[in-house]
């Protein structure tokens, strides 16, 4: 299309002599502050606003009416030597760990295979793999309760064809966890397909035919060229996934309510149990330090990938 | 010099000399696409099922055998016609909003200079650590507070002007020459006028990437809608969608157990119809969205 045909001038240069010259000299003032301020106005009334009032909140004990005392750190006191706060992020913390490690390998594997150039079908895969991504939650969290039903579900069906005995999926404190965490990768794998795979398309191709020249067997080629390239897509994976893992909310509440025995009961719906007990002074309290977590998780898996580049 | 052209005027990524891929590779690639689309087709197709072969023999399907009871029973038992009208208008609105908004800030940051600048552009890139989660308690307050609670404005005003949109619109904007601006300028458009009628058309690629993943995830938006709505009337249709799981894993009963299951898949498939037609239409835009997302790590 480029090729042969000159690029036409993208527009008409002002003549020098035009009518109003002065009129392209002029600041605009006024205009840029216009076009910004919406955004600044919805932030401070629906970001701003509340996050005040939830700082000060997380000081009370305010019960979402009467009257609000102030307690001071009783709230966060309360949280960090309470059992229940503790299991919240334990169970976040299991969900992380069946998460991230299997989603970043498997998906690399997966980017790997897709960015080379000489495969064929390859736009069909990546609409295969993105396409859990765009499905509703809410919609595929009720598929895995009908599929994942200990006496009629589509998986103990499969489980017993093959001579496996039946898994108590969702009833079971042992493997209520994994099935949500199956659950999340199924929806999200996909995003980090396409993020890696972004990231392995940005290398040129020529480093790898310098490095094929110099005789670096593929193997050393992935180690020594790939990775390093994709450390960035990766750490941003990390920090993403960690957000939404400790957030986690609609895959519990909807599957399991965060049973059996409180197994599935992760930072994001352990936070909304405070909205449902009208407990809004711990449950601000609860949020802050949530967020803390993840805030410092975050700055951690980012120093710990980029330490290993130097 | 030659071969750095030729290089670069082939496929992105790695060149010819990669092996071709081999089998193995394609029966990875292929078993993990089945794992991936298995689940949705099992859904719509089990929902099309009657009941009671849900139950009994979860694998089989058969043309001859469907039957839409399911979506019949599901019409009846929850007001997902409400919620698929609230969750359309909710999508409009605010993704109008977002649409409108998004690029005309993004625009002032990439092209102006003005005072204070750097000191805005700080807070918004503040605001995108933000997690939605510390804002619920407050904000399901302070609808409280201004009566809002049940109400549309509730669902659309918060994050209808969101800080990711306006950087990735700022950075798409930084892309346009100036001297298009600048003849704009001279040919006495206003500040607006430029924008809408030089800028926008440019970067119209960037703007339909923008809408359709904006769409999206309002769609599929379920923790603020589930926490500030709680009347029928004004649910969304993720809202509706979970009030009916939880009435099914509320009551585990055996009797209507496999009607409530194909009312459930039923719900499913209809919720992920527009999404995945959306999907399937505008892929390219999608996975543009997507990508664009992983420009702020």
């Amino acid at each position: 299309m480029t090729s042969g045909t000159l690029t036409p001038p993208r527009k008409e240069r002002a003549a020098p002599d035009s009518p109003r010259p002065t009129r392209s000299r002029r600041k605009p003032f006024l205009a840029p502050y216009l076009f910004v301020a919406p955004f600044y106005i919805v932030f401070a009334a629906f970001g701003l606003y509340p996050l005040v009032f939830a700082l000060q909140l997380s000081f009370t004990d305010w019960k979402g009416a009467g009257r609000a005392n102030f307690i001071g750190l009783e709230n966060y006191t309360y949280l960090l030597t309470s059992e229940e706060f503790w299991s919240s992020l334990g169970n976040s913390a299991v969900m992380w760990l069946l998460i991230v490690p299997l989603q970043i390998v498997g998906g690399l594997a997966a980017a790997v295979l897709l960015a080379n150039a000489r495969l064929r079908l390859r736009g069909m895969f990546r609409v295969a793999f993105i396409a859990p991504f765009v499905t509703p939650l809410v919609a595929m969290a009720q598929v895995w309760i009908v599929a994942f039903d200990t006496d009629y579900g589509l998986v103990n069906h499969l489980f017993n064809l093959v001579g496996l005995p039946d898994i108590d999926w969702l009833q079971s404190t042992v493997w209520a966890k994994p099935t949500l965490a199956l659950l999340f990768l199924w929806k999200t794998t996909g995003f980090a397909i396409i993020i890696l795979l972004a990231g392995l398309q940005a290398v040129p191709g020529d480093v790898y035919e310098a490095a094929a020249l110099d005789g670096a067997s593929r193997k050393r080629q992935f180690w020594s060229l790939t990775l390093p390239l994709v450390r960035r897509s990766i750490a941003f994976l990390v920090v993403v996934q960690t957000l939404a893992v400790f957030q986690m909310f609609a895959e519990p509440f909807v599957v399991t309510q965060g049973g059996p025995y409180g197994s599935t009961t992760t930072g994001g719906l352990y936070l909304y149990n405070h909205i449902l007990a009208s407990d809004l002074g711990t449950g601000a309290a609860n949020s802050f330090l949530l967020v803390l977590l993840v805030f410092a998780l975050s700055l951690l898996s980012v120093r710990l990938l980029r330490s290993r580049d130097e | 010099m030659t071969s750095l052209m030729t290089s670069r005027t082939e496929k992105p990524g790695r060149s010819l000399s990669q092996p071709r891929p081999g089998p193995l590779q394609y029966l990875v690639l292929g078993l993990l696409a089945l794992v991936f689309v298995y689940p949705i087709w099992w859904a719509v197709s089990s929902s099309l099922k009657p009941p009671t072969d849900i139950v009994r023999d979860p694998l089989s399907f058969s043309l001859g055998s469907a039957t839409l009871d399911n979506y019949r029973a599901m019409f009846d038992d929850v007001p997902i016609g409400t919620g698929f009208v609230n969750t359309v208008l909710v999508v409009a609105v605010k993704g109008a909003m977002t649409m409108f908004f998004c690029p005309l800030a993004g625009y002032a940051f990439a092209k102006y200079r003005f005072p204070g600048k750097n000191l805005l552009f700080g807070v918004l890139m503040l605001t995108l650590m933000l997690p939605t989660l510390v804002l619920v308690i407050p904000l399901l307050l302070e609808m409280s507070q201004l009566g809002w609670v049940n109400t549309y404005q509730a669902l659309i005003l918060p994050g209808s002007i969101d800080a990711f949109s306006i950087f990735w619109m700022r950075q798409t904007i930084a892309a346009v020459p100036d001297e298009l601006l600048d003849a704009g300028r001279v040919d006495g458009a206003s500040e607006f006028g430029i924008f809408a009628r030089i800028v926008v058309p440019v970067i119209r690629p960037g703007i339909a990437a923008l809408g359709v993943l904006t769409a999206m995830n309002i769609y599929n938006d379920f923790v603020w809608p589930v926490v500030a709505v709680n009347d029928e009337s004004h649910q969304t249709l993720q809202v509706v969608l979970s009030t009916l799981a939880q009435n099914v894993t509320g009551n585990r009963v055996g009797a209507d157990f496999a009607t409530v299951w194909g009312e459930l898949l039923a719900a499913g498939s209809i919720a992920m119809l527009p999404v995945l037609a959306l999907f399937v239409l505008l892929q390219r835009h999608f996975i543009n969205g997507i990508l664009a997302g992983s420009v702020k790590g």
